[in-house]
């Protein structure tokens, strides 16, 4: 291969972009350096802090943790400094003297969340894994009535004031009139919905380079690190919260602690102290103790700070800035029904399915019975009501078998399809099918196989069937149903430049003779036109999707709504198409079966395709909109569906009354013209013009497709009149065919044999 | 063979000039015959042509033979012909494939074989260097002509005489 000077720049750059990257933790100046190294060595102290705090010693200088709810109490203007005067670092109890929360909090948590009074009913016994997603809905218990805790942001994570700044500022940020200035952080709804994903985290890396991970937790049947991914929102959409925590559960008594984390609250080492309310000391000595290892053995194994990333500082610095700091308790439902090794059974069933008689089925849903949001910087309490959801890989597995019948159902498709390509095999039957029609299902199935690609790189766990059904919708699309649009396009294109008046009179004669006789084109430029623009209006809609989250709720409600509605009008094209052809009804056509030109006035559309494809389409919109967990996590909206399924109904009532009436039944008499018709008599004149000199006599032209002579119906010559009309066929083009050869002609291509010009199909 | 036996049947029966449905004998009505064609044996459905050279070409003075296979829907679809004899040509291959639309997207039944062949010679004359089946032949074609032209002299003398 050669090599120019451009092709070695193009080579030069490719390499020096490769190897140009910032290394693993992505610092990339020496002001991000100096701002990690402030924060490992920020985080170094507190983890030392937090190695010498017991049960019953306060925090003393953690980011977050340094006032109380009494101090600000106390005094509202109080900084957040180590030490406060006057504040005893050494004893530690439930309170607001030294927690964040009031004691109307507290006091809620322990009595109505977390039952503590009735901790003697110690036998409860709770799942190991409860990774899901759960769903319910949350009532906001206040947005004012508490003090707001001051939570400043330090200065070092701020980004350079100049180029030329290498060391980052010290100190706290106060200046932020936190959270007043803005009612971004407030939750003002009263109710709303809820969405909660549990994930477990069992195994950690502890190298930025490597993926090798390691599991760090040895009290492994008591305690669980959690991942917990919240949002929460209004009814209708224009409030929305997310936020990403981490949290402790305690199997032995079915709570989960989860603290917000950001660069404003050090909350990993305020797991132990809050996860401990018990009134009893020695209860309270052991949830600590044990908390605190779970987060020690954490720490240590994912070598917290050497995995430090720049990413992660300014993804705290970010969290720290938009969103309030959140404390949630909550409380799971006790499974008594099982005893501790069948639940263990039952994880081990659901992790590597080998059949134990486990019964899977009847596997109650994780639920949470009561639990409490309180964000102490923005003074916002919220309780949750009714939240539950299946366990996570009974979910997948039956988003899999959903996804197989999505992949059953588009097999049929393509049955049916095939049955229909093979009932019209000819240009002329082609011919009568609505382009658009097909162009509408076809973007359907686009559209399909694009959301499930999108889909497939999104949930890992489902990657194989979803592919699988990308593949197939995507195959359906692309190849059957376009190769069928080809063949249709091909068939109409000689109509390309006819008003719908001509077409409706079948004919290509009138005013527009004079035009320019299009060159019917070849097949590889009508499936590069028609590739283009699947392609191109694949490409719109995926930007569509991807932006459509961000509309407000009512717009992408009338979007979803009337997109649907549209797409599923797909019949409607076809109605007019049939009128405009005027396919006779299903009697005169049974009449005609005898005659000549029989076949050719068949239904383009075949009814198993149609009734067929009708319910493959629309099966899939009643799952969405009426089946409660569905895949896409659709709303219920069953009047929809039901509208939708009439208008589809109607649509294909239309069709069969076509079939039975004749496709021009609802047009008035008298707007119905008369199609061209090959069959008809000659005149003497038309003899003398076009006829060869030598056949004149026997009234008869030559057939260029066989090159034997047509005996014709001459309107001036009595003696003619005895030959059938129906014997030969007169182009628009005034060119005269056998009837079978032309007919057989016509089945390979619409264009006269003499003098290519576009026939009408018959 | 079915269908021809068919079509000869009907034929018989409504051909009022008794002509055969290879429709190649009207050649008589052509201008020029410095082409020649027949079936090979007793397979109607193989068929052997020969072509003059066109004297101002510079296939002059060769004789070239083409094999003619119709297919079992002709006329519908178009027969296949190749040449049997090398020639050198920027539309003709080295295994004697033709490339000629009225063979093949622009076929039409009202085409008989004396037309094609027709069409053929005039291919020889004019050859159409743009849409070339041998690209070489066609880029000499259009550089240098002598040297085009003397190299199917050349051909036609080694090959075609």
């Amino acid at each position: 291969m050669e090599i120019d000077g451009n092709t070695l720049l193009f080579i030069i750059i490719v390499f020096y972009i490769f190897f140009s990257s910032p290394g693993g933790d992505g610092v990339s100046s020496t002001f991000e350096f100096n701002q990690m190294k402030i924060l490992k060595e920020t985080l170094d102290l507190e983890y030392q802090l937090f190695n010498n705090m017991t049960y019953d010693s306060n925090f003393k200088n953690i980011t977050g943790l340094k006032l109380s709810y009494q101090d600000i109490l106390d005094n509202p203007d109080q900084n957040a400094t180590f030490p406060l005067p006057n504040k005893n670092y050494n004893s530690w109890n439930v309170g607001q003297s030294h927690m964040l929360l009031p004691d109307k909090v507290i006091n809620y948590i322990q009595d109505e969340v977390w039952n503590i009074s009735e901790l003697e009913n110690k036998n409860n016994v709770f799942p190991f894994n409860i990774s899901s997603s759960l769903r319910g809905t949350t009532d906001l218990i206040s947005n004012h009535k508490y003090e707001k805790i001051r939570m400043p942001i330090p200065n070092f994570y701020k980004t350079p004031s100049g180029f030329s700044v290498d060391q980052p500022e010290l100190g706290d940020d106060y200046s932020a009139e936190w959270p007043g200035s803005s009612e971004v952080h407030n939750v003002t709804f009263q109710r709303g919905d809820i969405n909660i994903k549990v994930t477990h985290i069992n195994r950690v890396s502890n190298d930025l380079g490597s993926s090798k991970k390691y599991s760090f937790n040895s009290q492994d049947d008591k305690w669980k690190f959690l991942e917990l991914q919240i949002t929460f929102n209004d009814d209708a959409e224009k409030e929305k919260h997310s936020l990403t925590t981490f949290g402790v559960y305690d199997i032995q008594r079915g709570r989960i602690l989860s603290l917000s984390d950001s660069a404003k609250f050090h909350s990993l080492f305020a797991f132990p102290h809050y996860m401990s309310l018990d009134q009893d000391e020695n209860l309270r000595k052991e949830s600590f103790e044990q908390s605190k290892k779970l987060i020690t053995e954490y720490w240590d194994t994912s070598k917290y700070i050497d995995t430090l990333r720049i990413g992660d500082l300014s993804a705290a610095y970010h969290n720290a800035q938009e969103k309030c700091e959140y404390a949630i308790f909550l409380q799971i439902d006790p499974w008594n029904q099982y005893t501790k090794d069948q639940l263990k059974m039952i994880d081990d069933e659901l992790n590597w399915p080998l059949g134990r008689p486990a019964n899977l089925s009847d596997l109650p849903p994780i639920s949470i019975s009561s639990g409490l949001f309180f964000s102490p910087d923005c003074g916002v309490s919220l309780k949750l009501d009714n939240v539950r959801g299946p366990r996570y890989e009974l979910q997948t597995k039956k988003v899999r078998y959903h996804l197989l019948c999505g992949v059953i159902l588009i097999m049929c498709q393509i049955y049916l399809l095939l049955c229909q390509m093979k009932h019209t095999n000819t240009p002329s039957s082609v011919n009568k099918i609505s382009f658009y029609s097909f162009r509408m299902i076809n973007l359907v199935d686009g559209i399909l196989a694009m959301v499930y690609f999108i889909a497939s790189s999104i949930v890992a766990e489902l990657y194989l069937p979803l592919v699988i059904s990308a593949f197939c919708s995507f195959i359906l699309a692309s190849l059957f149903e376009t190769r069928y649009l080809i063949a249709v396009y091909a068939s109409q294109a000689n109509e390309e430049g006819i008003s719908i008046r001509t077409l409706f009179e079948g004919n290509t004669e009138g005013p527009e003779r004079q035009r320019v006789i299009p060159e019917v084109p070849d097949e590889a430029a009508i499936s590069g036109g028609i590739y283009g623009r699947f392609f191109f209006f694949l490409v719109t809609f995926s930007f569509l999707a991807i932006s459509a989250p961000a509309w407000p709720r009512n717009v992408r409600l009338f979007v979803e709504y009337t997109g649907l509605f549209i797409l599923n009008s797909y019949w409607v094209p076809q109605i007019l198409r049939n009128a405009v052809k005027g396919i006779p009804a299903r009697n005169i056509r049974r009449r005609n079966e005898n005659a000549r030109n029989r076949g050719q006035t068949k239904l383009p559309l075949l009814w198993k395709f149609v009734v067929g494809t009708t319910i493959i389409r629309v099966l899939p919109v009643i799952y969405i909109f009426t089946y409660p967990s569905n895949i896409f996590k659709h709303h219920k909206n069953v009047k929809f569906v039901v509208l939708l399924s009439l208008w589809l109904l109607f649509q294909v009532s239309i069709l069969y009354s076509q079939d039975i009436l004749g496709a021009r039944w609802f047009l008035p008499q008298h707007t119905i013209p008369e199609g061209y018709s090959y069959f008809k008599s000659v005149t003497s004149q038309y003899l003398a013009e076009h006829g060869d000199e030598s056949l004149v006599e026997t009234n008869s032209v030559d057939c260029s497709i066989c090159m034997s002579g047509i005996p014709l119906y001459v309107d001036d010559k009595p003696e003619t009149h005895k030959v059938d009309q129906y014997s030969y066929m007169v182009t628009p083009c005034n060119h005269i065919f056998h009837t079978e050869c032309l007919e057989n002609w016509m089945s390979y291509k619409l264009q006269c044999p003499v003098c290519r010009t576009p026939l009408p199909p018959v | 063979m079915l269908k021809l036996k068919l079509s000869k049947e009907q034929c018989n029966e409504s051909c009022s000039s008794g002509m055969s449905p290879f429709n190649l004998f009207s050649s008589q009505r052509d201008p020029i015959s410095s082409f020649s064609a027949g079936p090979v044996g007793d397979d109607l459905y193989h068929w052997q042509a020969s072509i003059m050279g066109p004297p101002d070409s510079p296939y002059a003075g060769g004789v070239f033979f083409l094999s003619i296979h119709f297919p079992t829907d002709y006329p519908f679809k178009p027969p296949k012909i190749s040449f049997t004899t090398k020639i050198y040509h920027p539309n003709i291959n080295a295994n004697g494939n033709i490339c000629l639309d009225i063979l093949k997207d622009q076929w039409s039944p009202a085409l008989t074989l004396s037309k094609v062949l027709l069409s053929i010679c005039s291919l020889l004359t004019d050859a159409n260097p743009d849409d070339p089946l041998v690209p070489e032949i066609a880029h000499i074609y259009k550089t240098d002509r002598s040297k085009y032209e003397a190299t199917a002299r050349e051909w036609t003398k080694k090959f075609a005489v």
